[in-house]
């Protein structure tokens, strides 16, 4: 498999993101209007609460850890689940399954494109605002480059988790249940909805060792230099955590596909 | 022609609702799922809920159990956009098939046909949580149980439950204009989360909006001030109602005149 | 309308229907120039189309893809308006009366179930027969005839969702009679079914027309339900309408026409369209002969299928 074939894959589907012109300026607008809730929620939770600083967290660091972890989650975003079960309904899944290229491979660079249009017109701006609301709170250096790369290992874990729950399409015509218990999951536990570091210590121990936080938690903790990142040895094992998970989960996503491939095989689709 | 009024509309209702929930019964494990999904959204948005007050003990001098009023109070107000108008969901995907043409063949009411094909049932799940915790609430802080009071709680609930309605006709109906809307519902869906906090957080022209345009203030906090402060109840939350039926209408007017402009060239 | 002799099912008078579509761009590039862009053209879909289409006819309504077949159809019901001209179905302008217009059409497209999939075809019957106030004597009525024409029983309380292709299409065709309406549409009925099928398809539907005196508009790309059913076609390319008139004026005009087939010394079959006004089919065999061996010889009147792609041939140039 040649990278040209997989990069073509990634231009076609930045063309046709951005065909939905106008909906792609709403969703500019709406994610806005989005990060204005969570700026006076917690402009007012602060307030309530007396201190500067809860849990090791300033009222800006939470701000720039909630905005750019919606920022993240729009970005990582991807409907495989629903279009995975859309296609099993339809039979189009046998066709798909006929591409001269493997499944998951297939459906993984399709998505690369969405991902970068949602890059540039979401995580980007909102990163550009955050710097200057903050007035580069956000220290520039190398912490840039290990977020980078901690979120391309991000994509592709949350990719693996997605394709290890959209199989179970085959099983179920309830998407919306699989779905959301898929997000509900992941939205907590990786620390998107609300950050780790306000967690119950108990829970924090639990919820650290997870690979859902490798998605969220990780990458952001590495652009604002927490959890350890500012040493070389917490920078490692953060690497190490992802590397693991991201080792596991595509070793397990591999065998589960495999096996729900096999039954619309005896199926016939 | 031969009127269609209320009663016939009731009456077909009632009897798609039925021949729905018959085959629901036989596809057992879709059914388990989604209530199981029900479930463990209304577990971690209480999960979060405990966390934030684990580390605030109060939020813009709401405490615990007031807080956890609004929460119930906002979690009922959500059921019947969920058991009702979830259809809405799958608009965009009919629109863009070219499928929808269909509810546009039958001598009814196309909004009606459309959402009338969905009944969700796990919806009632989240309706049995939401309950509940009004209830713990009601009893912690110790509001008097009257007829009177019971009866204001369902009528500005059902307010309540008209604003969320009318936001996802709202955003559904991007799809007859704009390719690619379904991020619109994502995100109007996720608003609905802050609607369980107390709206006096926002401030100026935000204030406006949010109450105004973007009607989150009154999904739970406008309405549910008349149980909680019956002493002092702005007129927002009296007019809510009328303002409810306004908004929902308009979202209708919107969605309708969608189909009509909607030129139908999906193929 | 003036001139009405009050027979007619359906009346266009210069229907147009212009679609307004921006202008993309190619390329990656393109793609983000068109974020912006404001460059829009208008697309005539239907350019000046009349016809007028009597009760109890069953007309095909034929043309090769995105001629403008779908466009009209969707005129017809009321769920487009046109952007100038008239149309009139069973009296009344469909689109500023869709509910009233919807009580007096049925319409069938192609592969989209209007069926409700989870329930069993008898409960979506039960249903229709509601929305449309069928008085219940009707409703049996109609389903005894439905019995007469059908094998009722196999598919009447299966889910719409379990059934074949096949089967969802007779459902169909069946959900949209059940009001007795006096025009039916049926967009593309057999499109994807196998040949015995497609004979209980048209079947059904001659059955119908002749029972309740239905109007059927017809679109296809299937000659042989063109054959099988339709005494008139109307034709429409590039959204005019090129032709219109009897079948078998159809066969008259290019009668002289004939297929001939020749089987080759390589057993292949070789085929020509030729005009026998003009040119003498013996003479084209004897030329023939004289440059390769002929084992076998056909001489076919010419089908509906090749009169058409004649027709469409003769548009385009």
């Amino acid at each position: 498999m040649n990278l040209k074939r997989l990069l073509s894959l990634t231009r076609v589907g930045i063309m046709s993101s951005l065909q939905f012109r106008l909906g792609t300026f709403v969703t500019l607008f709406a994610n806005l209007i989005y990060l204005v809730l969570v700026y006076y929620l917690w402009k007012a939770i602060y307030a309530s609460s007396g201190t500067d600083v809860v849990n090791g967290m300033t009222f800006s660091d939470t701000m720039i850890y909630l905005i750019l972890a919606t920022a993240l989650f729009n970005f990582l975003e991807n409907f495989v689940v629903w279009d995975m079960s859309r296609s099993i309904q339809s039979g189009k899944i046998a066709l798909d399954l006929l591409k001269p290229m493997r499944f998951r491979k297939y459906t993984f660079w399709s998505y690369t494109g969405n991902h970068v249009v949602q890059f540039v017109l979401t995580f980007i701006p909102t990163f550009i605002i955050v710097m200057i609301v903050t007035k580069g709170a956000i220290n520039l250096g190398l912490n840039l480059l290990w977020f980078i790369i901690a979120t391309v290992l991000a994509l592709v874990i949350n990719y693996n988790i997605e394709m290890m729950v959209a199989p179970i399409c085959l099983f179920t015509e309830s998407t919306w249940g699989i779905n959301i218990v898929k997000e509900t999951i992941v939205l907590l536990l990786s620390g998107a909805s609300i950050p780790l570091a306000f967690f119950p210590e108990k829970a924090r121990m639990i919820v650290q060792y997870l690979p859902f936080r490798a998605v969220y938690d990780i990458p952001l903790s590495m652009l604002l230099g927490k959890s350890g990142s500012d040493t070389w040895q917490g920078l490692v094992s953060l690497f190490g955590l992802q590397l693991i998970w991201l080792a596991v989960l595509t070793i397990a996503g591999n065998i589960f596909w495999n096996c729900a491939v096999k039954k619309v095989t005896v199926n016939g689709g | 022609m031969r009127k269609r009024g209320l009663g016939f509309y009731a009456g077909i209702y009632r009897k798609i609702l039925i021949q729905d929930l018959k085959s629901k019964m036989s596809y057992r494990a879709d059914f388990i799922i989604s209530t199981i999904g029900m479930i463990m959204t209304n577990l971690a948005g209480f999960v979060t809920f405990m966390i934030l007050f684990h580390n605030f003990p109060t939020i813009n001098g709401w405490d615990y159990h007031h807080m956890l009023f609004l929460y119930g109070f906002s979690l009922v107000a959500l059921t019947p956009v969920q058991c009702f108008f979830d259809n809405n969901w799958n608009l965009r995907f009919q629109v863009y098939s070219g499928d929808f043409i269909k509810y546009c063949f039958r001598p009814i009411n196309v909004f009606f046909y459309f959402i009338s094909e969905v009944f969700d049932v796990k919806g009632l799940g989240q309706l049995a949580f939401g309950i509940g915790t009004i209830v713990y609430a009601w009893i912690k802080i110790g509001i008097p149980l009257t007829p009177l009071v019971i009866a204001k709680l369902i009528v500005f609930l059902l307010t309540a439950s008209l604003f969320m309605i009318a936001l996802m006709n709202f955003a559904a109906a991007t799809c007859f204009w704009l390719k690619g809307s379904g991020y619109v519902m994502v995100i109007m869906f996720r608003f609905k989360d802050f609607a369980k906090y107390p709206a006096s957080i926002f401030q100026g022209i935000f204030s406006v909006i949010f109450t105004f345009i973007i009607p989150i203030a009154f999904i739970a906090y406008y309405p549910s001030l008349v149980i909680l402060t019956p002493d002092n109840v702005p007129l927002l939350s009296w007019i809510s109602p009328l303002f409810g039926i306004l908004f929902f209408y308009l979202s209708y007017k919107f969605w309708m005149l969608g189909v009509r402009k909607y030129d139908f060239t999906g193929s | 309308m003036n001139g009405l002799t009050g027979n007619e099912a359906v009346v266009m008078k210069n229907v147009c229907k212009d679609f307004k579509v921006l202008n993309r761009h190619e390329g990656l590039k393109g793609s983000i120039r068109d974020l912006f862009s404001r460059d829009y053209k208008t697309v005539s879909a239907v350019k000046d189309v009349s016809m007028t289409v009597n009760r109890g006819e069953i007309i095909g309504y034929l043309g090769p893809n995105g001629a403008g077949k779908s466009t009209t159809i969707k005129m017809m019901t009321g769920v487009l308006e046109p952007t100038s001209g008239e149309i009139l179905v069973n009296g009344k302008v469909p689109y500023k009366n869709r509910t009233e217009n919807c009580e007096n059409i049925g319409v069938v497209f192609g592969q989209r179930s209007q069926l409700w999939w989870a329930l069993p075809l008898v409960e979506s019957f039960k249903l229709l027969r509601d929305i449309y106030m069928v008085p219940q004597k009707d409703y049996e009525g109609m389903i005894e005839l439905y019995r007469s024409l059908v094998d009722l029983e196999s598919i009447l309380h299966k889910p719409v969702r379990q059934m074949s292709l096949g089967q969802r299409t007779l459902s169909d065709i069946l959900a949209a009679f059940i009001h007795n309406p006096p025009v039916v549409f049926l967009d593309e009925p057999t499109i994807g079914l196998d040949v015995s099928m497609k004979a209980k398809i048209r079947e059904l539907i001659l059955g119908l027309n002749k029972e309740k005196n239905t109007t059927v508009i017809l679109t296809t790309h299937d000659m042989g339900d063109v054959d099988a059913l339709c005494r008139r076609i109307v034709i429409i390319d590039k959204g005019m309408k090129i032709y219109d008139n009897d079948i078998d004026h159809l066969k008259n005009y290019f009668g002289s026409y004939r297929t001939l087939k020749l089987k080759l010394a390589d057993d292949t079959w070789e085929e020509m369209l030729i005009d026998e006004k003009t040119t003498d089919v013996m003479d084209v065999i004897m030329a023939r002969q004289k440059e390769t061996k002929i084992k076998d010889v056909k001489i076919l009147e010419i089908s509906t299928e090749d009169v058409i792609k004649k027709i469409y041939e003769g548009s385009s140039k």
